[in-house]
């Protein structure tokens, strides 16, 4: 089947959109969130608690998976028939938004969201022309895993900067380590540069959206990130950070994701592990944040009632309620409330902790115009550094020059 | 070639025929020929899949030629549709050879060679994904670790992405081929062989000139039903080989292929115009290359 199925145009109306009345007519809003079943689990204990207060409005809350959400939701946009709340990738609500397939939040009321959000995540989720599309439904961020057993061995403290990170490595394959150190979430791609790079002081545009890779701060922190591959022996294969650790791997840089499933899932590491902020850079510790976006499509017919939800799904109570459920089911939920990243957290105080300080030195990837569009480009020419097919000043001037060409 | 019965005729003879045929027809229209005819219309137009469509003519073509990613991506699955079949052909034929009997070991064999065709590609790929998963997590590098070698990063080397997503199609389709030839090797008669004995041919010899000229048809079925197959990969770079949310076609694009370049301008980047125009060189790409491969085949049947 080499043929696109194509969909049917649509004609490009935009649909009659109905004030929701508060009335009690019975609602049924459907929310197609992205990720496992596990996840839409502690979202639904948000719905059924939101139900309790608004009898009439059942939230049913369905998984896309990972692999095919963004498919099914452009599918669902070219139909104009789908759900009424969605959440995916940060950026997916932008790309819908920009082509009408989402609703501007700040017109109904989510605009007051704004002052408990991460600032640096929520300028990462509105629109370059300030449109609020979707707003952060959770954050993701990185933090450094260790083998307390092995660097114990070594006589090695968990390292808090480039300079210690590398002198680690070396002790450690001094002592007998055969895989000192490894990266999961970003190896060999944007995210993983995106850390050193900013650690040096750099970034991908300036304030006003210029590409901003052609400064000595990007091709430092491009030498750093390459010499770990090639002269530190850090493996080009992503292996699964709990895997990972669990297979020996001393020294790992992962999402928050595998914090809480790490000692069910790996039982022989309960007890040898522990995890810290990843090391700091000359410039500081900057560290990347994501995570995911909720917004509501321009098809749903009970806007305001989705954006209610939406609103409420930043409420202390149902944060409560999906951090309930998620410790239940060893779900690392980070709220995308800063204040409550520590206070009623699902990780232990001291992982909590490490988390905060990873979140409060964060920085969200960069909402500038055609950004979206660079990022794989972008991956590429850094991979090509990383695999000595070109030289860091090089990947970098034909990775910014991909950026000015998408900047239109 | 005209019909010698006028219409009329025709209607009165065969027409509970047609309208026994009418459901199935509807549905290939609906189903097959609008679609087709819908994909053909957008290629030439700039539709991002939620906007209406707006008409630009030739302009996805003419971006196409000058597309830096899909000429990689054309020669990426240049070599990997050589690579594929030929071997794939060979191997099939090979097996063929080897396990054309009735006996049970031979009807085992086949079946085990088989299995791989009547399997979910899907589940054959994430097979594959965890035998080649890096570190020493993965079957590949538990096997090269016990011979003392050091863990190879099978899905992060460039260089080895083709002959690995070569591996993976071989080995995956040489049993459907091998199942063909059998077919084609019990359709020659035995006489011929006996012949050639008494004439004192050896076996290569009656292999050359009996066995090989009649599988000819076969060949150039599998040979055909490969190539389309071929070019059409995705299964296994989408999910073998795809890194992250959007890094489709592995480590520098050296797994990129048509059809996953065609995914991803349509469904992450909203460009099903271009998308489709991508759909519509690779069927001519498909077309011209099958035809020539037909003709070769009647060709060789008329030396």
């Amino acid at each position: 089947m080499a043929v696109l199925s194509a969909a049917c145009a649509t004609s490009g109306q935009t649909p009659t959109q109905q004030a929701d009345q508060n009335t009690n007519a019975p609602v049924t809003l459907s929310f197609w969130s992205t990720g496992g079943d596990d996840e839409t689990a502690t979202f639904q204990k948000a719905a059924d608690l939101y139900k309790q207060k608004h009898p009439n409005v059942t939230v049913k809350v369905q998984t896309l998976s990972w692999s095919d959400a963004y498919a099914k939701l452009l599918a669902a946009a070219t139909s104009r028939n789908g759900p009424d709340i969605i959440s995916g990738g940060m950026t997916w609500t932008i790309q819908f938004g920009a082509r009408g397939a989402m609703v501007d939040l700040r017109k109904h009321g989510a605009d007051s969201l704004k002052a408990q959000a991460l600032p640096a995540q929520w300028e990462s989720a509105i629109s370059p022309d300030g449109s609020v599309y979707g707003v952060p439904l959770d954050m993701s961020t990185l933090a450094l895993y260790y083998r307390t057993d092995l660097l114990e061995q070594a006589k090695v403290e968990p390292p808090k900067t480039w300079e210690e990170l590398t002198a680690a490595i070396g002790k450690l394959k001094a002592a007998g380590v055969k895989k000192p150190y490894s990266q999961d979430w970003g190896n060999l791609d944007w995210i993983g540069y995106f850390n050193y790079l900013y650690q040096a002081g750099g970034s991908f545009y300036t304030a006003d959206c210029k590409p901003s890779l052609n400064t000595p701060q990007a091709e430092q922190a491009l030498k750093y990130w390459v010499d770990l591959y090639r002269e530190h022996g850090a493996p080009t294969a992503t292996v699964e950070g709990a895997d990972a650790l669990d297979t020996g791997t001393a020294m790992v840089v992962a999402g928050n994701w595998i914090a809480k499933g790490l000692d069910v899932n790996k039982p022989k590491l309960k007890g040898k592990w522990a995890m810290t902020t990843i090391p700091a850079g000359p410039a500081g510790p900057t560290t990347f944040i994501g995570g995911r976006a909720i917004g509501v499509t321009s098809f749903s017919k009970y806007v305001q009632t989705s954006t209610d939800f939406v609103t409420f799904m930043y409420s202390d109570e149902a944060i409560t309620a999906i951090a309930d459920e998620a410790r239940k089911r060893n779900i690392s939920y980070i709220p995308p409330r800063p204040d409550k990243i520590v206070n009623g957290s699902v990780f232990t105080p001291e992982q909590a902790q490490v988390f905060e300080a990873a979140i409060k030195a964060g920085k969200a990837a960069p909402g500038c115009p055609g950004w979206d569009e660079s990022a794989p480009d972008v991956t590429k020419q850094l991979q090509s550094a990383i695999l000595g097919k070109a030289d860091v000043k090089t990947a970098l001037a034909e990775a910014a020059k991909i950026m000015e060409r998408n900047a239109g | 070639m005209a019909s010698p019965i006028p219409l009329r005729g025709r209607l009165r003879r065969y027409g509970t025929s047609y309208a026994m045929l009418l459901p199935f027809l509807a549905l290939f229209a609906g189903f097959l020929l609008w679609p087709l005819a819908n994909s053909l219309y957008l290629s030439f137009t700039k539709f991002d899949g939620i906007n209406p469509a707006a008409f630009t003519g030739v302009d996805n073509f003419v971006q196409l030629a000058s597309d830096a990613r899909f000429r990689h991506a054309l020669g990426n699955t240049a070599l990997y549709v050589v690579g594929s079949v030929v071997l794939g052909t060979l191997l099939s034929l090979g097996l063929a050879l080897a396990f054309n009997g009735t006996g049970w070991l031979h009807r085992i064999m086949r079946t085990v060679f088989f299995l791989p065709s009547v399997t979910s590609s899907i589940a054959l790929m994430l097979m594959w994904k965890w035998v080649l998963y890096p570190s020493d997590v993965g079957l590949a590098n538990t096997i090269v670790d016990w011979l003392g070698g050091n863990a190879v990063a099978w899905l992060a080397t460039p260089g080895l992405t083709i002959p690995i997503l070569v591996l993976m199609s071989v080995w995956g389709g040489m049993g459907y081929g091998m199942v063909l030839y059998v077919a084609g090797l019990g359709s020659i008669p035995q006489e011929y062989y006996e012949a050639a004995k008494i004439d004192g041919a050896s076996t290569w010899r009656q292999f050359r000139h009996i066995t090989l000229p009649l599988l000819r048809p076969v060949t150039t079925y599998v040979v055909v039903t490969g190539l389309i197959g071929a070019f059409q990969v995705f299964e296994a770079v989408y999910i073998v080989f795809s890194q992250g949310a959007n890094t489709i076609g592995g480590v520098l694009d050296s797994g990129l292929m048509i059809v996953p370049y065609l995914y991803d301008q349509g469904f992450t980047h909203f460009r099903l115009g271009y998308a489709s125009a991508i759909a519509w060189v690779l069927f001519l790409i498909i077309f011209v290359l099958s035809l020539i491969n037909l003709r070769v085949g009647r060709a060789m049947k008329e030396l």
